[in-house]
């Protein structure tokens, strides 16, 4: 069996995506439980890094956490591949699985990537904290 | 990974037209207090159907231009194949949230109205969350298969053509091939030459051995019968000669470049013959498959041989071991294209054959096998145990 695979948009005009990463998990609170879409998560923030000033840093503020990292280019740059089933073509006698193409629709070369333990913002002090789970939303 | 792509269907799922994410706001993100506010797109959900492939960047204009496609059966590991290169597949997790946020311009009215923040300023949605990413890693092919296949059935001399076509059983096409085998189609055509395959009526098969000696011995006594220099045979009188024989211009082709190469001259095309390869031939049809004393296979051999052609002991290297039992030595084809092409078949294929092995033979045994990043030393290392009694004996190499 092949799979062959296409990209639609040549090699110049590939559409960039953008990865934010970070370790852990992020949690929604129970009550957004089932239906997280279009919920916010936190604040992605760029500022000048406290370390080197011509490097750009980034916080991540989500609730009451706050995220510092970097820019990261890639060594290899990820392509996003989107699976997709060929119609037409093959017999009726096929099996269903059997016409299947691979599509690039982006590519990654930088992520945003938060390595760091997040810093508890104590401003607001909250009880409900947990130390590698974020909630999402308050 | 595994080959079969499976439908990532997820009824549930809210149509998504593959933007509305906002990458370019989190990747023009500057200096001086700019944010992004990041969200869940309206069809954040599992996605299963897209996937993440760490692409080189020397493989990204195969990627990019579609020259690249992934092979396997269901129940085989799944390769990549840019036109001249196979790379495993193998998918690498991580424990990371890895949210992807796709192109496209977002829209700041999804946000739930609990955004403190006020502002209406840059939103970026993330479509999913990465289990992780499918890495390449550059391999050899996988084309022990292609051997068994093309052995099903031999072309043979004055086969009944049209009951063989009516029945393909055992016949494959380039496309069948393609299907079966796990290699590029560069390397699949270099390992249909080494097996001496011929695309006939469509379909590529090896020749028949004794089909092939009948065309060689009659180009041979051609040769003789219209004075033809074995080293400047001319082609059209050869082919037409041979097709008055009753052989025809493809299988004649076929046999000329297996024994010999081809020489324009005065925009004229010659063949012309190679030594080792017709001595080769020769030497398999007089040793068959039993052992002889090395001195009768010589006689017998050196007999069979036209005139004008030296035979030497060297030109077996690969293809035929002696050995010494008591005062006489004995000789037995074991040739090198019959052995598995995956390393760690290949050296337990030839431990079978003999405990213990000579550098000057087994260099002939092993010098076929590329592994990507791996020299033959490392090979050696990986697979024998190397031992030399004292600084100047040859060493001796058996089964790890």
């Amino acid at each position: 069996m092949q799979i062959r695979v296409q990209c639609g948009c040549g090699e110049s005009s590939c559409p960039e995506w953008a990865v934010v990463e970070l370790q852990g998990v992020v949690q929604p609170q129970a009550s957004f439980a089932g239906d997280i879409r279009g919920l916010h998560i936190g604040r992605l923030c760029a500022s000048p890094s406290p370390s080197s000033a011509s490097k750009v840093g980034y916080t991540f503020t989500v609730g009451y956490h706050e995220l510092a990292g970097t820019k990261v280019t890639l060594k290899k740059p990820l392509l996003v591949l989107r699976k997709k089933k060929v119609s037409g073509g093959a017999g009726d006698e096929e099996p269903p699985s059997a016409e299947v193409e691979l599509e690039v629709i982006g590519i990654i070369r930088h992520k945003i990537l938060f390595k760091e333990r997040p810093k508890a913002l104590i401003s607001k002090p909250q009880s409900k904290e947990k130390k590698a789970v974020l909630p999402a939303a308050n | 990974m595994d080959a079969e792509m499976e439908d990532a269907g997820i009824q549930t799922e809210i149509e998504w037209d593959g933007g509305g994410g906002g990458a370019d706001a989190v990747l023009g993100l500057a200096g001086g207090g700019a944010s992004v506010s990041l969200c869940y797109h309206q069809a954040f959900g599992p996605h299963d159907d897209l996937v993440l492939l760490e692409a080189a960047d020397d493989l990204l204009p195969d990627l990019l231009q579609g020259r690249v496609i992934v092979r396997g059966r269901p129940d085989e590991e799944a390769v990549l194949c840019t036109p001249s290169a196979t790379y495993s597949m193998k998918f690498v997790g991580t424990s990371n949230s890895m949210f992807l946020i796709p192109p496209g311009e977002p829209s700041a009215k999804y946000l739930r109205p609990d955004d403190t923040s006020g502002n209406a300023n840059a939103v970026a949605a993330t479509i999913k969350l990465a289990p992780g990413s499918i890495e390449l890693v550059r391999v050899a092919p996988r084309l022990d298969k292609l051997k068994s296949l093309l052995r099903e059935r031999p072309y043979i001399l004055d086969e009944d053509i049209g009951n063989a076509l009516e029945h393909k059983k055992g016949l494959y096409t380039w496309q069948d091939l393609c299907k079966l085998i796990q290699a590029s189609d560069g390397e699949l055509l270099d390992a249909l030459n080494t097996h001496s395959a011929v695309e006939i009526d469509g379909f590529w098969r090896t020749v028949d051995a004794s089909s092939v000696n009948t065309i060689l011995d009659m180009i041979l006594h051609n040769s003789v019968l219209h004075d033809w220099p074995l080293n400047a045979m001319p082609e059209n009188d050869v082919l037409s000669v041979m097709e008055s024989d009753g052989f025809t211009h493809k299988i004649v082709t076929h046999c000329l470049n297996r024994f010999g190469t081809k020489v324009e001259q005065e925009a004229r095309s010659f063949w012309s013959l190679d030594e080792k390869r017709v001595c080769l031939q020769f030497a398999r049809r007089a040793l068959g498959a039993g052992k002889m004393k090395l001195t009768n296979f010589m006689d017998k051999w050196k007999r069979s041989i036209p005139s004008g052609i030296c035979p030497d002991l060297q030109m077996l290297e690969g293809e035929v071991l002696c050995e010494k039992l008591g005062a006489e030595t004995w000789v037995h084809a074991f040739s090198v294209t019959d052995l598995p092409l995956a390393p760690a078949e290949r050296f337990a294929a030839l431990f079978r054959e003999r405990p213990k092995w000579d550098w000057k033979d087994l260099q002939h045994y092993i010098r076929d096998l590329h592994v990507p990043g791996v020299s033959s030393e490392g090979l050696l290392i990986k697979y024998t145990r190397r031992t030399q009694p004292n600084a100047e004996a040859e060493p001796i190499f058996t089964a790890r």
